[in-house]
């Protein structure tokens, strides 16, 4: 008996410590600055950036990696352009200017004068030529490339069929040097430990298993845009580490999910911490199994859209920053390609409990005395949604859907085993729904395509890897392929208008929101961040854009 | 010699079933590796992509039973082939990368709980009802009983965040050479503090209350008694009579405790942000990446059964009952 209370007692007063000491920490939280406020230590000091989901690195550099090291495709080598989600817009980068054959079924790119490798050779159009040469027999990809030929400061892509996505498809592979990668026995394999690369910051220094430094390349062809000293990678086992570092402003630039910013993050410094969340990731969607009852009812596709409440979606499940989708089906990443008249009479993206049901009712899926729904066959109308477990967001997002539908008359429940085990499913199209992303390319063809192009289908059994909800249609077959030879942009625009009426009509799949591009930053010691004002990019640190930001951040002086 | 034999044998069957285990059980999960990097890249790469892919990174299509057998004379010629999740690094250097960090951590924190543990263990026993037997079992078992992720986070905010004694994260400071200067072995032990602490903290109660346990029931032994009725020194009684004798099952912990420090400590890994195979070996289970999975379980088997083996060595030496079985 003793035994036991004293127990107790102890455990009370142990907890008692323990709030205490949580208070205490609370009250006392600091924020510790990096480095400090003078000019002279922010001209030297490296931009600190954390990479999440890495416990450590190796000092491989290679782009062919199938895990790429940070910076690799960012800081090291450049692309030809630059396509900026955030804006809409195009930055010609290693290429000046470029131009597609009437026919469309060539590209030919001018390159900038002037550019050198790092170890001082000069770009040339063998470089790129040679590029593409090792891409296709490395990776393979790129079926529609017949050849690429170098003439000058000319690099000219042939195609084997008129195909105008290949633009920004060629435009933003990151260029080799020739002179370097022909020398590899092995080039897929070799470590690359010494990168030689056209862009901003090339120089690896002090490499270490949780932490290297890039310094400026000395043969930079816009010497005057390095104005920071170098760049510094911290390798962190998870968010919680990085986030930490984020908090406590040992990092200049925290591009990871930071739950509650506002007061993690935001709150310990407001001058100086900012965040943004554009809404250019891609569109993520609820796919409904096209290719089984009664999935493949577009009323019901409409009926089970309209039922969900995108708002307590994005609300709940992305801690509210994530935009709702609307019956285009295209994310903030394609804001310029959007049909103003699509987007302004949408009625299935819209929560509506009532008008669902009455869809339901229509479509012949009658509610029981119980309030709930059959399928046609006598069923009970119940499927799930399968999601990765350890996606906590997307899980919530499947947990608000299963409610809304409850209001329906529709039963889904949540499936979470292990990420692998859902997409093998969707892969072979053994599943009933699933929360899933889309494709993300400056232009829409591949989103339309991977979502209602039937060149994309593969029956059930057969492994996919896109297009998981097995839909077709032949309206929107035509329209891509016209959309493919076109090589005038508003032509481009007219067929995706019209693609997006199709998308509007056929409901392929339940788009819920966009994804948000997450950014944060501490502009203590550097200035020049994007921002919603000025979005010459995205806080992104693996996106293209990166580059464009490294290019234009200054020490604060 | 014929115990030691005999053993051996149990053990060379032993590793047989858990490296053929070993084999099989990643291979019972679904997909495959290309699938599921495709998966993680989220449209990222190409479809067609994934052909190139799974030729580049060896992906086997052969049988299963030639697979097996290909497996098994890796094994033996010690090559265990180019991990998948960070290719083109050979799995060996990969592991023997963060190995030695893993061994420094675990190692520490298992030394330490263990001895210190135990000590407390002997104490708390040989004066039962005394302040140490009193106050310390209920405090640490319930610091042992915090959720171990809480308990370390929490060690992080007040040690390193708040007061700033120890460092938050990393194994040493970034930006400093590791070199065998004072300076830099001074680092790394500022940095293995926090870490190293919260995993005693947790362990400690368990070893403690185990000595503890076993020391009172040998504490009754007639033996003890008749050390006591000879006028033998307390302390002598205490360590060579009565710690010597309960001493065996701490042994035996502390042997698979040896074992199981080369498999990582993932939790603290992940919340000091410290180098080691923990996090590894998720990333492999994630990524579906055979060959370092192969490569990090072997380590922890061999090195389980390896322990297990020289502590059964060990009892040879301290308990003369097992000689004579």
């Amino acid at each position: 008996m003793t035994q036991t209370r004293f127990f107790t007692s102890a455990r009370i007063a142990a907890a008692g410590l323990a709030v205490g000491a949580m208070l205490l920490t609370g009250c006392a939280a600091t924020g510790n600055k990096p480095g400090g406020t003078d000019a002279a230590a922010n001209a030297s000091a490296f931009l600190t950036i954390p990479r999440e989901d890495m416990g450590t690195f190796v000092q491989n550099f290679n782009p062919f990696a199938p895990t790429v090291n940070p910076m690799v495709q960012q800081s090291i080598y450049e692309s030809l352009l630059v396509f900026n989600p955030a804006q809409g817009n195009t930055v010609p980068w290693l290429a000046t200017d470029w131009k597609a054959a009437d026919d469309g079924k060539s590209i030919t790119f001018t390159l900038r004068d002037g550019v050198k490798w790092s170890d001082g050779q000069p770009l040339v159009a063998d470089d790129v030529a040679y590029t593409f040469e090792l891409q296709k027999k490395l990776k393979g990809g790129y079926e529609y490339l017949d050849g690429v030929s170098a003439e000058g400061n000319k690099v000219t892509f042939n195609f084997n069929k008129p195909w105008s996505p290949a633009l920004y498809d060629v435009g933003q592979l990151s260029i080799l040097p020739k002179h370097i990668w022909s020398a590899l026995a092995d080039p897929e394999k070799d470590a690359n430990a010494k990168p030689v690369g056209t862009g901003p910051y090339t120089e690896v220094d002090n490499f270490q298993a949780q932490s290297f430094v890039l310094k400026k390349n000395p043969n930079y062809w816009q010497p005057d845009k390095q104005k920071i000293a170098g760049i510094k990678m911290l390798a962190f086992a998870g968010n919680d580490g990085a986030n930490l570092a984020a908090a406590n402003g040992d990092v200049d630039w925290a591009p990871q999910y930071i739950p509650n910013i506002e007061k993690t993050f935001v709150s310990k410094d407001k001058d100086h911490r900012h965040y943004w969340f554009p809404p250019t990731g891609a569109m993520i969607n609820w796919q409904l199994n096209t290719a089984k009852a009664p999935f493949n009812d577009v009323d019901v596709r409409k009926a089970l859209s309209m039922a969900v409440d995108r708002d307590q979606v994005t609300k709940i499940g992305m801690s509210g920053y994530a935009q709702p989708a609307d019956c285009t089906g295209l994310s903030g990443n394609y804001e310029t390609w959007k049909n103003t008249q699509v987007k302004d009479n949408c009625t299935w993206t819209n929560h509506d409990v009532q008008k669902a049901n009455e869809l339901l009712d229509k479509a012949g899926y009658a509610k029981g005395a119980d309030g709930k729904r059959t399928l046609k066959d006598g069923k009970p109308f119940e499927f799930k949604i399968s999601v990765g477990s350890s996606s906590s967001d997307w899980l919530s997002v499947a947990n608000v859907i299963s409610q809304n539908l409850a209001e329906v008359g529709v039963t889904a429940k949540v499936d979470s085993p292990d990420w692998a085990a859902v997409v093998s499913g969707y892969e072979t199209g053994d599943f009933d729904s699933g929360i899933v992303w889309s494709a993300n390319d400056p232009s829409p063809y591949k989103y339309f395509n991977t979502s209602m192009g039937s060149s994309t289908v593969k029956p059930v059994g057969t492994k996919t890897f896109d297009n998981y909800h097995r839909f077709g249609d032949p309206k929107a077959d035509a329209l891509l392929t016209e959309f493919a030879t076109a090589t005038d942009q508003s032509k481009q625009k007219d067929i995706a208008n019209k693609l997006q009426e199709e998308y509007n009509d056929a409901a392929p799949l339940v788009p819920l929101f966009s994804g948000p591009e997450w950014g944060a930053y501490n502009d203590t010691r550097f200035i020049g961040w994007p921002t919603q004002d000025n979005p010459y990019a995205t806080l992104s640190v693996r996106a293209p854009t990166t580059v464009l930001v490294l290019t234009s951040l200054e020490p604060r002086k | 010699m014929r115990f030691i034999l005999r053993r051996l044998g149990f053990y060379l069957i032993a590793f047989w079933a858990s490296i053929t285990l070993n084999f099989l059980l990643p291979r019972f999960m679904p997909g495959d590796p290309v699938s599921r990097m495709f998966a993680r890249s989220q449209d990222r790469m190409q479809p067609e992509q994934i052909e190139a892919l799974r030729k580049l990174l060896g992906v086997d299509d052969r049988p299963i039973w030639e697979q097996y057998a290909g497996y098994l004379q890796n094994i033996l010629t010690g090559q265990m082939g180019v991990s998948i999740s960070r290719f083109p690094t050979p799995v060996t250097e990969v592991i023997s990368s963060q190995i030695g960090w893993t061994l420094l951590l675990g190692g520490t924190a298992l030394v330490i709980a263990a001895v210190v543990g135990n000590l407390l263990g002997i104490l708390a026993a040989w004066r039962r009802g005394g302040a140490v037997d009193s106050a310390l079992p209920p405090v640490l078992v319930f610091i042992g009983s915090f959720p171990y992720f809480w308990l370390a986070m929490g060690a992080l905010y007040l040690f390193g965040v708040v007061l700033g004694w120890f460092p938050i994260r990393h194994a040493f400071t970034d930006g400093a050479e590791p070199a065998f200067t004072t300076e830099f072995l001074g680092d790394v032990a500022a940095h293995l503090v926090l870490p190293a602490l919260t995993i005693v903290l947790v362990s400690i109660g368990g070893w403690m209350l185990g000595m503890r346990n076993t020391m009172i029931a040998t504490n009754s032994e007639d033996y003890i008694t008749l050390a006591e009725a000879k006028g033998l020194r307390p302390a002598r009684i205490m360590l060579r009579y009565a710690a010597r004798n309960a001493m065996l099952p701490s042994v035996t912990s502390f042997g698979m405790g040896l074992g199981f420090v080369v498999g990582g400590a993932l939790l603290t890994e992940v919340v000091f942000a410290y180098p080691g195979v923990g996090y590894q070996l998720l990333n492999a289970v994630q990524g579906l990446d055979y060959p370092l999975m192969q490569g990090l379980f072997l380590t922890i088997t061999a090195a389980v059964l390896l322990a297990n083996f020289l502590v059964d060595i060990l009892y040879v030496r301290l308990d003369p009952r097992v000689r004579s079985n």
